[in-house]
């Protein structure tokens, strides 16, 4: 059974891997290992993030991308590709941006359009570009695009839950389409994870307020990640293909009423 | 292999009611190879101890403890006192699993009083007592706990004939989002694992029904679950190192079979 979380060799790309949720997703599956190919705008963090995984004694290498731009994603599967043989599962977690802060009746075209790409195309392409390579190869795989807790609820800015949503969607189809040639596809949904350790002893304050709205009083932390990624990539999960994986502390089976509200109860 | 720090459940102890059923017992061995000793419930003073007794040597092949009990998981009372022992015989309590499930099919109008109250007693009662007696346990010890209730897909879902069993699993997903959000605060996460057609349960189709034949073709990778597949799944929701974040949640292991219309 244990074994079954094994990654050892597996050739896996994590988009957005340079920081936060990505960067702590790639270095739990290089613990388990896998070899990761990062892959993000930043040259400067992909080094850092990788020179950390090796210094660990994991198997890392990095790719600059832009992933809004199909031919730079198929170019990273490729590079996959060159430098593994194959690939076995793609981490389509790169993502981000808000558009501008303005009110819904006055959100302009182009924001809410690069919202979309940066956070909906992106997966789709990343998506693509791997099941294509995946079937070329006639191996099994796996997909795990990563969304957001906000997709499944009201929210402003709008943008990027909409395109949230969407990645839930595109996820349920591609799973269901994939399923008959071995590529298992599912959502990691997080809740309010923190990105990176506080910077000072203000930004800890601020995070302790803001957790003590979720259920289990704190908020995620981006190490957390690693375990479900690991969890997701194996064949630990066999027999999950379209699911939602959701990881915030309690937040999303609640929500009928702060933190804390309870119907009176009788003495 | 360096997969210890996430999944590691080197002496954990672990509870398993219904270890006599296929879920329950590949979970029971699933935490056994994690690590941990497992005290298994069988639920009926009969074969079912027989089931139970087959997890148990292999769980001491491994080199753990795999006591086994009788628990009567209708009675509240029966729930609390033999886990009340459990725990005396293994010195804690760490993380509890239940999987008791008992199918009823019938049309609503052949349902009977005498097959609601049953179906309820012995799909959803289990889960809610369990849980009452782990959150009791987990903070007498005041220790983080886990807690993971098998459930099926049919509770979030219609098929006919379904009726009882359908309500009793649902009963069941929302004991998990109440429970979760009671418990959170003492960092005792409850999360569900929903069965899809898995390869145990052939005995709920009618052979003669070329309906039944297509329903295997319905979920996405168009083969019945195994066993094995359930024991990783509850090894990560028990882990106290890869969950502190997450709960209230029902994780399906259908091989897709909810993505269908």
């Amino acid at each position: 059974m244990i074994e079954r979380f094994d990654l050892d060799g597996k050739a896996i790309v994590v988009t957005g891997g340079g920081r936060g949720l990505g960067r702590g997703m790639a270095m739990a599956l290089a613990e388990a290992g896998a070899q990761v190919l990062i892959a993000s705008r930043t040259e400067e963090q992909l080094a850092g993030v990788t020179e950390e995984i090796r210094a660990a004694g994991g198997k890392a290498d990095y790719f600059v991308f832009d992933a809004t731009k199909s031919a730079d994603v198929d170019a990273l599967v490729q590079d996959c590709v060159l430098r593994y043989g194959q690939i076995d599962v793609m981490f389509a977690n790169a993502g981000g941006g808000q558009g501008p802060d303005l009110e819904f009746w006055e959100f302009p075209d182009d924001g809410f359009q690069a919202t979309m790409e940066q956070n909906l195309h992106s997966v789709f392409y990343a998506a693509r570009a791997a099941s294509a390579q995946m079937m070329k190869q006639g191996t099994p795989g796996v997909v795990v695009p990563t969304a957001s807790g906000s997709a499944l609820r009201g929210r402003l800015p709008f943008a990027y839950p909409t395109a949230k949503g969407g990645v839930l969607s595109l996820t349920r189809s591609m799973a269901m389409t994939l399923a008959a040639h071995n590529i298992r596809v599912n959502t990691i949904v997080p809740g309010y994870v923190s990105q990176r350790p506080p910077k000072d002893a203000q930004e800890q304050a601020v995070r302790e307020q803001r957790g003590s709205f979720v259920p289990v009083k704190r908020l995620g932390e981006w190490w957390e990640l690693g375990p479900l990624a690991i969890f997701l990539a194996s064949e630990a999960s066999s027999y999950i293909t379209g699911a939602q994986f959701i990881i915030d502390g309690g937040g999303l089976a609640a929500g009928l009423g702060p933190v804390g509200f309870r119907p009176r109860h009788e003495v | 292999m360096p997969l210890t720090r996430y999944f590691d459940l080197t002496g954990k102890k672990a509870l398993v009611i219904g270890a006599d059923n296929p879920a329950g017992g590949a979970i029971a061995r699933a935490y056994a190879e994690a690590g941990a000793d497992v005290a298994l419930c069988a639920l009926t003073p009969d074969e079912a101890v027989m089931r139970a007794r087959a997890v148990r040597r292999d769980i001491e092949a491994m080199g753990h403890r795999a006591p086994e009990y009788i628990m009567d998981v209708t009675l509240g009372k029966n729930v609390q006192v033999t886990t009340r022992q459990i725990v005396k015989d293994l010195g804690g309590l760490d993380m509890v699993a239940v999987a008791p499930d008992v199918f009823l099919a019938k049309p609503i109008e052949s349902t009977t009083d005498t097959d609601l109250a049953r179906t309820m007693q012995t799909n959803f009662n289990p889960h809610f007592f369990a849980v009452r007696t782990a959150a009791q346990e987990f903070r007498r010890q005041q220790k983080p706990g886990r807690i993971v209730l098998v459930t099926s897909v049919l509770g979030q879902r219609g098929v006919p004939n379904t009726t009882a069993y359908a309500a009793a699993h649902g009963a069941v997903h929302n004991l998990v989002r109440a429970a979760a959000e009671e418990l959170a605060g003492d960092q005792i996460m409850v999360n569900g694992i929903a069965l899809g057609w898995m390869d145990w349960m052939d005995d709920r189709l009618d052979p003669a029904d070329p309906e039944a034949q297509r329903a295997g073709r319905f979920m996405a990778m168009k083969r019945r679950g195994q066993p094995e597949e359930v024991g990783p799944l509850a090894v990560y929701l028990s882990s106290e190192v890869a969950t502190g974040y997450v709960t209230g949640q029902i994780f399906p292991v259908d091989g897709g079979l909810l993505l269908h219309l």
